[in-house]
């Protein structure tokens, strides 16, 4: 009974969700320290310790991480946010 | 250079010897005045206002329209903030400035944005003729040094890790 309520409500979920086709990528600086990167992604994503450490580090080890996705709009407002903190970051478009 | 917690809440405590107030303050006016009167092609505000579609001139050209003015603000009012706390009055003794959390990401900003233009204009000496200008060039990276190491304290501080 549970699950199949579950179910309904996941369904619905994506359903009402429309398809985000735009993500902001932070690139590699070797100017920003690792704990600036990390701590700009929880103060401004909101995202746990552990989920920002990781984007920082693939963005140190990869050369870029995608930290959002979703509307232009939001993406571009995303990027100005991070130019302010001085982060590399770039607007892309992808097919989802 | 002392960076310590302020007692009973979130923000910082910096103590800064008359020389650092003195080099930050006048390095704060640096960067404002890139902001300012940097040119077009300064590779050094290409660091601080980057290109957001690389691969898209018209939409590049949007997005530079619609926030660079408000970016450029931001990043004057973080310079001239630091440039005022760190502003010297009589040589000699210390100089303490207490910063709010808030205030604190002005300042976390502002060395981010002095370590990328101080980054650039060392890179650019680097390819100059070996020996054109050495003095110069190991000002810039102590102050890039320097400037990392005042921001590393801050995040000890501000952000400390509690494993």
């Amino acid at each position: 009974m549970t699950t199949t309520i579950e179910q309904l409500d996941l369904e619905s979920a994506v359903r009402s969700t429309p398809e985000p086709s735009w993500r902001v990528v932070v690139w590699d600086d070797p100017v920003n320290l690792m704990t600036y990167v990390s701590y700009v992604f929880r103060s401004y994503f909101g995202l746990a310790r552990d989920e920002a450490e990781r984007l920082m580090l693939l963005v140190h080890t990869e050369g870029r991480a995608i930290v959002a996705t979703g509307n232009r709009e939001a993406m571009e407002r995303h990027v100005q946010a991070m130019h302010g903190y001085g982060l590399q970051a770039t607007v892309e478009r992808f097919e989802p | 250079m002392i960076v310590a917690g302020l007692g009973g809440g979130d923000g910082v405590r910096i103590v800064l010897e008359t020389e650092e107030a003195m080099l930050l303050s006048e390095l704060a006016d640096q960067v404002d005045s890139v902001l300012l009167l940097g040119e077009a092609d300064d590779p050094a505000l290409g660091r601080l206002l980057p290109n957001a579609y690389p691969d898209d001139r018209d939409a590049a050209h949007d997005f530079t329209r619609y926030t660079r003015d408000s970016l450029v603000d931001g990043k004057r009012q973080a310079a001239q903030r630091v440039r005022d706390a760190t502003a010297v009055e009589e040589p000699g003794g210390v100089v303490q400035i207490e910063l709010d959390q808030a205030e604190a990401w002005g300042w976390l900003t502002f060395l981010t944005d002095l370590r990328l233009i101080l980054a650039e204009r060392v890179g650019i000496v680097e390819e100059d003729e070996a020996g054109s200008d050495e003095s110069r060039d190991d000002y810039l990276r102590a102050a890039y040094e320097w400037a990392g190491f005042v921001q590393g304290s801050m995040l000890e501080v501000l952000d400390p890790i509690t494993g």
